[in-house]
């Protein structure tokens, strides 16, 4: 949690996934050209300004999952609803921290009270929906169509325009439908499209964590050393982040639905198993079709084992607690060896397996708690558990765009285009040299009438 | 591979859910506390989505584009860098090169446009760029005749070798379109003008 309060003021130095993640740096100024490179800097993985995206990118995607779950436990009227809503309050002190670090104390409390209120209009709504309040939800409803001009106006002003009140607003107003949506849907029992929303709605939050954090850098870029947010290095940072984190995320809500014996149960491993997909997608697309289906046997063992701990605790069988953690021990030695494996040593076994360990750990401890109604443990954890899969997004990055660096050239060129070639400048000229010469002749012309008349009149 | 990816997650975002083998079964003696709980154990009510769940990628690939205010109508053709850093030009001297390994035009950030202002011997398709005033538009369609009409706001003329690059090149929220040709004095020496116009644009929604 510490990363989080700090990000933006102090960017992380420490990896806890990659002691050697600076490594990248040196190559900073790769790219196939030499000169004034204006992408200099695009190999570079981990920086001030890839840094700031990076925790935005946390923060405001946490956001999303933590509402759509408070939402969900809020109309259920479960014993964690207030760990959850204590969870999603936490995020909003951290993002108005980071807000702060930025615009200063006065910019973190007004951009804290107008976020705040985006979430108090979603309880509401909740709220309402409980009562079957149709009024109610037409006004929460309403209030957050004032909430989305309120911020809109503080960020175009805060960024001096280079977020834009008018496509803000259509942001936050698909933020706001994929909430409720996701919400509504929920409540009518319709599943499948409660977790497809859920995911959409983690999924938009980065293209505001891109947004935000390119404005910044833009406004203030002599602290972040000039750096760039808007590099292929740094997207595939971001895809990274999103899709572990978006994995454990998931994970814990499925195995506390699994618990529940809830009948979205199935909709929310569903969507883990996207997510799977997804990610075994973006290892194919590094390391080919084989590579991206080895990672997806592996990977999706490891939910396997996960669901046995479910299961097992469900049906109180210690020993099938012991046996899916000692299968889980197994995974993580495979899953490890797979991955320095893939990255040809970039990424150690031992740092891989320790940063394993975290990962299964923190949802282990997030599930006890959970069936141990020890709620002021649980969502710590499960705030705690999103964050590390940043530093495995990290490290991840980092190793790939080392591997593969051609990968990852600058999208920009280093200079502009010649776009012309003088035929009309050239006529220009020639005109001007034929009007310099009627002049002249002109010139002489008059200079001969002149001496003509003086001679004549001599 | 950033677009790979970036495809390949939105691609499976899409798709249904995928059955996973592994599940337990749901557990009976578990309390149910949905309280709309009856309701969704008979059939999922249709809701009517609201019309704005997604942000739709508006960015096209281009391959035409007309600027009716200068006359302009012509092919797209996609250009890169070229070994010594310059973006590249189109071949066509009446033809506008698109940087295809930036920005999609539509897509948020700047998508940049290149055409020559003139050949060896007259005028080329971009001769009148420095004409065009805020509020002319700018269309430009995909091969199945998409439409993204952009619209001036800007202009401004860079000496050669002093122009802003990131930002004419870099991200932006905005989708704009940024239209480059020459101007200035043509350079004898060194074959080129002294100066780069670049007319801004933004999306028009």
């Amino acid at each position: 949690m510490n990363m989080k309060k700090s990000l933006v003021a102090i960017p992380l130095s420490l990896s806890l996934l990659i002691p050697t993640a600076g490594a990248v740096s040196a190559h900073g100024h790769g790219g196939s050209h030499s000169g004034n490179h204006a992408a200099a800097g695009s190999l570079e993985v981990s920086n001030k300004a890839v840094d700031l995206r990076a925790a935005l990118d946390a923060l405001l995607s946490e956001h999303a999952y933590l509402a759509v779950v408070t939402m969900q436990k809020g109309i259920d009227g479960s014993g964690d609803f207030d760990a959850a809503a204590g969870a999603l309050n936490q995020n909003t002190e951290d993002l108005s921290k980071a807000v702060a670090s930025v615009y200063g104390e006065e910019g973190g409390a007004a951009f804290k009270e107008i976020w705040s209120s985006h979430i108090g209009y979603f309880v509401d709504y909740v709220k309402a929906t409980g009562a079957k309040d149709e009024e109610g939800k037409k006004k929460a409803m309403a209030e957050l169509d004032k909430y989305r001009v309120e911020q809109a106006a503080f960020l175009d002003k805060a960024t001096e325009s280079r977020l834009k009140a008018k496509e803000l607003e259509e942001g936050l107003k698909v933020h706001v439908n994929q909430l409720v949506w996701a919400f509504d849907n929920y409540v009518a029992g319709d599943f499948e499209k409660t977790y497809d929303s859920v995911r959409e709605s983690v999924h938009h939050m980065y293209g505001v964590g891109k947004g935000l954090s390119w404005a910044i850098t833009d406004q203030f870029p002599q602290n972040f050393d000039n750096k760039s947010v808007d590099t292929p290095a740094a997207d595939l940072r971001a895809d990274l982040n999103h899709l572990l984190s978006e994995h454990a995320a998931l994970a814990i809500l499925a195995m506390q639905k699994g618990a529940d014996g809830a009948k979205d149960f199935d909709a929310a491993a569903g969507a883990l198993s996207e997510n799977t997909d997804d990610l075994s997608a973006a290892i194919a697309s590094v390391y080919g079709e084989e590579g991206g289906a080895a990672f997806k046997e592996i990977w999706s063992s490891h939910i396997g084992y996960f669901v046995d701990y479910v299961k097992a605790a469900g049906a109180n069988d210690e020993e099938g607690k012991k046996k899916a953690i000692a299968e889980l021990d197994e995974y993580r030695v495979e899953q490890a060896k797979f991955l320095e494996t893939a990255t040809e040593g970039r990424l150690k076994a031992a740092d891989l397996e320790a940063g394993l360990k975290m990962h299964v750990d923190e949802l282990l401890k997030a599930f006890d708690s959970y069936v141990a109604k020890d709620y002021a443990t649980t969502y710590p954890t499960v705030r705690e558990a999103y964050a590390h899969m940043f530093e495995v997004g990290k490290g991840l990055s980092t190793a790939i765009v080392d591997q593969h660096p051609d990968k990852f050239a600058g999208q920009m060129p280093g200079d502009m285009p010649k776009t012309g070639m003088g035929g009309m400048s050239e006529q220009n000229s020639s005109k001007e040299i034929v009007m310099g010469s009627i002049i002249a002749l002109a010139l002489a012309g008059l200079l001969s009438a002149l001496i003509i008349r003086r001679k004549s009149m001599n | 591979m950033k677009k790979s990816m970036i495809a390949a997650a939105a691609f499976l975002l899409l798709a249904g859910c995928t059955a996973d083998g592994n599940k337990p079964e749901e557990r009976k003696e578990s309390v149910q506390k949905v309280e709309s709980g009856e309701a969704a154990a008979s059939s999922p009510t249709a809701l009517t989505p609201p019309d704005q769940l997604k942000e739709e990628s508006l960015g096209i690939l281009p391959v035409s584009i007309e600027i009716p205010a200068i006359g302009v109508d012509a092919p797209v053709e996609n250009v890169g860098e070229l070994e010594n850093g310059q973006m590249g030009v189109p071949e066509n001297i009446d033809g506008v090169g698109w940087f295809e390994p930036g920005t999609k035009p539509g897509d948020r950030g700047n998508a940049v446009m290149a055409g020559h202002v003139d050949s060896k011997t007259g005028p080329a398709v971009f001769y009148k760029l420095d004409k065009l005033k805020p509020g002319d538009e700018v269309i430009l369609k995909d091969k199945s005749d998409t439409v993204r009409t952009f619209v001036v706001t800007g202009k401004k003329s860079f000496p050669r070798k002093k122009a802003p690059v990131e930002d004419i090149f870099g991200f932006s929220y905005q989708s704009n379109l940024n239209l480059i040709t020459c101007t200035g004095e043509f350079n004898r020496k060194a074959r080129t003008h002294e100066e780069r116009l670049v007319v801004y644009t933004e999306l028009k929604k």
